[in-house]
């Protein structure tokens, strides 16, 4: 067990290394730093200096290893569009992505699982083919589409909720939340649900299709012989055996709940890393792609890994060294 | 004779398929004694299974009970309502399932299974009902029964998950088991194990016991008295030594020729009698083994025979076999 | 082509997305035929700007669906936005397609180290969305090619772009079929009897591999105008002065907070019915080419 979380753990790095590489080749190849930094009027030996303290006459492996060493000590490069340090712009959009996210897992779990678990226990129910039904806009309609008709109706409409920004914040010692204020409550709805339509159909259907198998397997109608409550049955002994697939089918999706983050952060220009990572393609900024793409592809990695080392404690299969 | 324990009226099962409600059980009527061992007997699809699945009422759809009535110890059974029915599940009529290999719930331990069962018939507190599930593996002969019980299935042989399985029907005391086909899926060098636990813990506990099973061997050595269904029908009915002595059904006296074998699709088929049992919903008129009887006539054809008792053994045919030797 | 039809006999859904499909395709591609172009000076009329919809107070029957902040007839403008997002889809659906084929052949019929390298590179790949790497892919381009860039080529690249990003799927589709196939016994005898590769690959593995290449090209091609939609719609792809759904919807989204919601609504309707459309008709294809998956959500 612990030589293959090990193991799980240096590949995962492996990984990580790769795309890293990837990226650097991004911005060593791409671009031009020099033309950049330098004014017009500097002089061959400003160049040469620039050259030389950037490290660019060094090759290309020993200028990776600098970009790796950089990363480490927290030096991520500086962004051709702002000239000021990646880190710190991640650094500051980070919150705002990060509680956009909180926000629409709270919408998923809230409001995907108690659906899931209903279309998958009574798959026949009035209720559960209109969730089923309506399902299906959640898988098909471009993200972006939904945010616009979210804003169409509930903003413009209604006026019930802000259609763009984070509302009010409060900088809790570089960390600025929009959780504290009501404004920022109000502002985190629309982008939250844009967010969370894709998860929670998502959800919905991977539930009700593994609820729907569990249910009609041999030792659940055991467990009913046995006179268990129905409520038992579904929630202790079905659950358990469809909560696995589903949690793994969902961090395979997590790639693409960021890509909708992106999305939905430039619909409701959300100031978080996708509003980042948008102005940075739109003007071409290498530098902070390549370290969004590390970032986003480190993020990926983690949550996969932990999902997966994970899997033990719900499945008592996969415990090893037992018995 | 003292009153019976399960009494089995007139159970009908249908199964729905394209508006038509073909018959699956036939007014199959049988009463068990309380500590007997009944044996039910019989071809795939003959029958026995759902008898058993539709006494606790977990038929699924397009399967249903269309008629009948079930009672168990003076009360009656098809009257209750669903949740009252899981209140006899487990507690009074317990359930062995077939194949040990998919009948445990693959993610939950073996304690888990055992002490949530047993806490909701009985009132046990957490640690009572640890001692007591460890109790029951160790009364089901596994070994280390400690270590078994934080175990989960699939660390344990098909064997020992019978054993648990058997352990779970068992835990809340019931006053009847249905065990369907407890030995087939096993391997035949554990079967012999298997029916001798079963006897065993029929003894000890003294409950009765539904034994379903196509083989007339097991039969022999495990019940007190035989049922044998054809087609949805319920054909003889005799106390083991009776039937076993002289069958009055020639489908019977067939059977017990040659133990059903596994045919090349996995089901359990009669090869001495020429022919095979008629499908759902292709009875045909009159006695349902008719067209695979050398002594059929004319009246066969055309009436069914009813079950005529005569002195605790009863067969439906028109021309039992002993009519020849009397 | 025969199979196609076959595969819809008898089936409401598919035939109605299929008609919707070939409608849409032939409003893109016919009313353009005959009106001015809405994006040229020709074509708009600054004067009918904000015009509402027909029904709607002030409505004009020459613009049945309003007309936009420039005075763009809306139906009209929806078609030219239309083509281009078809054509779009379509063309970097065949790139995805013939980058992903030459890719998997390669991988299928070298080898050895080579078919390593492009199946890790899938694998990275993989850990990335499509749309992520489109937008990664177009910045790139922009930045080798420099910020000012014409109409024509912002296309060129958006089509690029998403080809680019779906070329994983193809590849080891064909790639396992003709991994299968290079160890038939018949494709050895066909060797030694002299037929080049290319024979074998005509006669043995293109047949083969028809079926789920359709599929996914199909179920491909909801995504690739999806995604053109979004970039658009974002400002990466196809620039606001040029008609696509996505740049329509990006260009009406800025008046849907005064309340001239139809420049927005009306693209993005004509979007969701092609997408739903596609998406229909692909789900319906994969199934009826693939038993086994049937019945899965």
């Amino acid at each position: 067990m612990i030589s293959y979380t090990v193991g799980r753990i240096l590949q995962t790095l492996l990984v990580l290394l790769v795309i890293s590489f990837i990226a650097f080749l991004l911005v060593a190849t791409l671009g031009d730093p020099l033309g950049l930094l330098l004014p017009p009027e500097a002089s061959l030996a400003d160049r040469q200096e620039l050259i030389a303290r950037l490290g660019l006459d060094q090759p290309l492996l020993a200028r990776f290893l600098h970009f790796l060493g950089g990363m480490m000590q927290g030096d991520f490069g500086l962004s051709y569009r702002t000239q000021e340090g990646v880190g710190a712009m991640i650094a500051a959009r980070l919150p705002a992505t990060i509680e956009l996210a909180f926000a629409s897992l709270l919408v998923t779990l809230f409001v995907g699982v108690p659906l899931g678990i209903l279309c998958g226990v009574r798959p026949n129910a009035a209720i559960s083919r209109v969730v089923m039904l309506v399902s299906i806009a959640g898988i098909t309609l471009p993200n972006f589409v939904v945010g616009v008709l979210l804003i169409a109706i509930f903003s413009v409409q209604l006026g019930w909720f802000p259609s763009f920004g984070r509302g009010q914040t409060v900088d809790l010692g570089g960390w600025t939340t929009g959780l504290l204020t009501l404004s920022g409550w109000q502002a985190v709805i629309l982008p939250a649900i844009t967010l969370a339509a894709f998860q929670v159909t998502f959800v919905i259907r991977m539930l009700r299709t593994q609820l729907l198998e569990v249910g009609q397997s041999e030792h659940i109608r055991f467990a009913r012989a046995r006179g268990l409550s129905e409520r038992r049955v579904w929630f202790s002994y079905a659950m358990r055996n469809a909560l696995l697939p589903t949690i793994t089918m969902l961090a395979l999706q997590l790639g693409n709940v960021i890509a909708f983050s992106v999305v939905t952060e430039g619909v409701f220009a959300w100031p978080g890393l996708g509003s980042l990572f948008l102005q940075s393609v739109q003007s071409a900024d290498i530098p902070v792609i390549a370290i969004y793409l590390i970032f986003v592809g480190a993020v990926f990695m983690i949550i996969n890994l932990i999902v997966e080392l994970s899997y033990p404690l719900l499945d008592p299969r996969l415990r090893r060294g037992r018995a | 004779m003292t009153a019976p324990l399960l009494e089995v009226r007139d159970l009908s099962v249908t199964l729905a398929r394209g508006g038509d409600e073909l018959p699956v059980l036939d007014k199959v009527s049988f009463d068990i004694a309380p500590g007997e061992v009944l044996g039910v007997v019989g071809e795939s699809g003959a029958g026995k299974s759902m008898a058993g699945v539709a006494i606790i009422d977990l038929l699924v759809p397009p399967l249903r009970r269309s008629g009948g009535t079930i009672t168990l110890g003076g009360e009656r059974l098809d009257l209750l309502t669903p949740r009252q029915m899981r209140r006899v599940r487990g507690k009074r009529i317990g359930f062995v399932f077939q194949d040990p290999m998919t009948s445990l719930n693959p993610v939950l331990t073996i304690g888990r299974q055992l002490t949530d069962t047993m806490r909701r018939h009985l009132p046990l507190s957490r640690n009572e009902a640890r001692e007591r599930a460890i109790a029951w593996l160790t009364r089901t002969g596994l070994p280390n029964p400690a270590r078994v019980f934080a175990a989960a299935p699939h660390e344990l042989s098909g064997g020992q998950r019978q054993r648990v399985v058997i352990a779970l029907a068992l835990c809340a005391e019931p006053d009847l088991v249905i065990a369907d086909e407890p030995t087939t899926a096993l391997d035949v060098s554990v079967q012999a194990h298997m029916l001798q636990l079963l006897r065993d813990l029929h003894e000890e506990t003294g409950t009765a016991m539904m034994l379903i099973t196509h083989d007339l061997g097991v039969i022999a050595k495990m019940a007190d008295r035989v049922a044998v269904f054809y087609a949805g029908r319920l054909i003889e009915t005799a106390r083991t030594e009776m039937l076993i002595a002289r069958p009055l059904h020639p489908y019977t006296a067939g059977l017990m020729q040659a133990t059903p074998a596994l045919d090349a699709a996995g089901v359990m088929r009669v090869k001495a009698i020429p022919g095979s049992m008629p499908g759902l919903g292709a009875t045909p008129p009159g006695c349902a083994f008719h067209p695979r009887c050398n002594r059929s006539r004319d009246l066969c054809r055309q009436v069914t025979p009813p079950l005529a008792d005569a002195g605790g053994h009863a067969a439906a045919c028109h021309f039992p076999l002993r009519q020849e030797v009397a | 082509m025969k199979s196609f039809l076959e595969a819809l006999r008898g089936q409401p859904g598919p035939i109605a997305a299929t008609a919707f499909i070939l409608l849409l395709v032939l409003y893109a591609f016919t009313v353009p035929l005959f009106t001015a172009d809405p994006f040229s000076m020709a074509g708009m009329s600054i004067l009918d700007a904000f015009t509402p919809p027909l029904w709607m107070d002030g409505g004009q029957t020459a613009m049945p669906l309003g007309a936009d902040d420039q005075g763009r007839n809306l139906l009209t403008a929806m078609a030219y936005g239309l083509r281009t997002s078809i054509m779009v889809g379509v063309i970097s659906v065949v790139i995805g397609l013939v980058l992903g084929g030459a890719l998997g052949l390669i991988s299928g019929f070298v080898g050895g180290r080579t078919d390593a390298l492009i199946m890790r590179l899938a694998d990275v790949q993989l850990a990335y969305p499509a749309l992520l790497l489109a937008m990664v892919i177009d910045a790139i381009a922009t930045a080798v090619l420099g910020r000012g860039r014409s109409n024509e080529m912002a296309i060129a690249i958006v089509i690029v772009s998403i080809g680019i990003a779906f070329w994983v799927q193809y590849a080891r589709t064909i790639r396992s079929s003709v991994m299968i196939e290079r160890n038939q016994e018949y494709v050895a005898a066909a060797r030694v009897t002299g037929r080049s590769n290319t024979a074998i690959l005509v006669k043995h593995i293109l047949p083969n591999v028809m079926a789920p290449v359709l599929v996914i090209a199909t179920i491909n091609l909801g995504i690739a105008i999806i995604t053109e939609a979004t970039l658009s719609f974002l400002g990466i792809g196809i620039p606001a002065t040029y008609p696509s759904l996505g740049s329509l919807i990006r260009n009406g989204n800025a008046y849907l907070q005064s309340g001239e919601w139809w420049i927005s609504l009306w693209p993005c309707l004509v979007l969701v019915v092609l997408v739903v459309a596609v998406n229909v008709l692909g789900d319906h294809l994969r199934d009826h080419f693939n038993p086994k998956i049937r019945g899965r959500s």
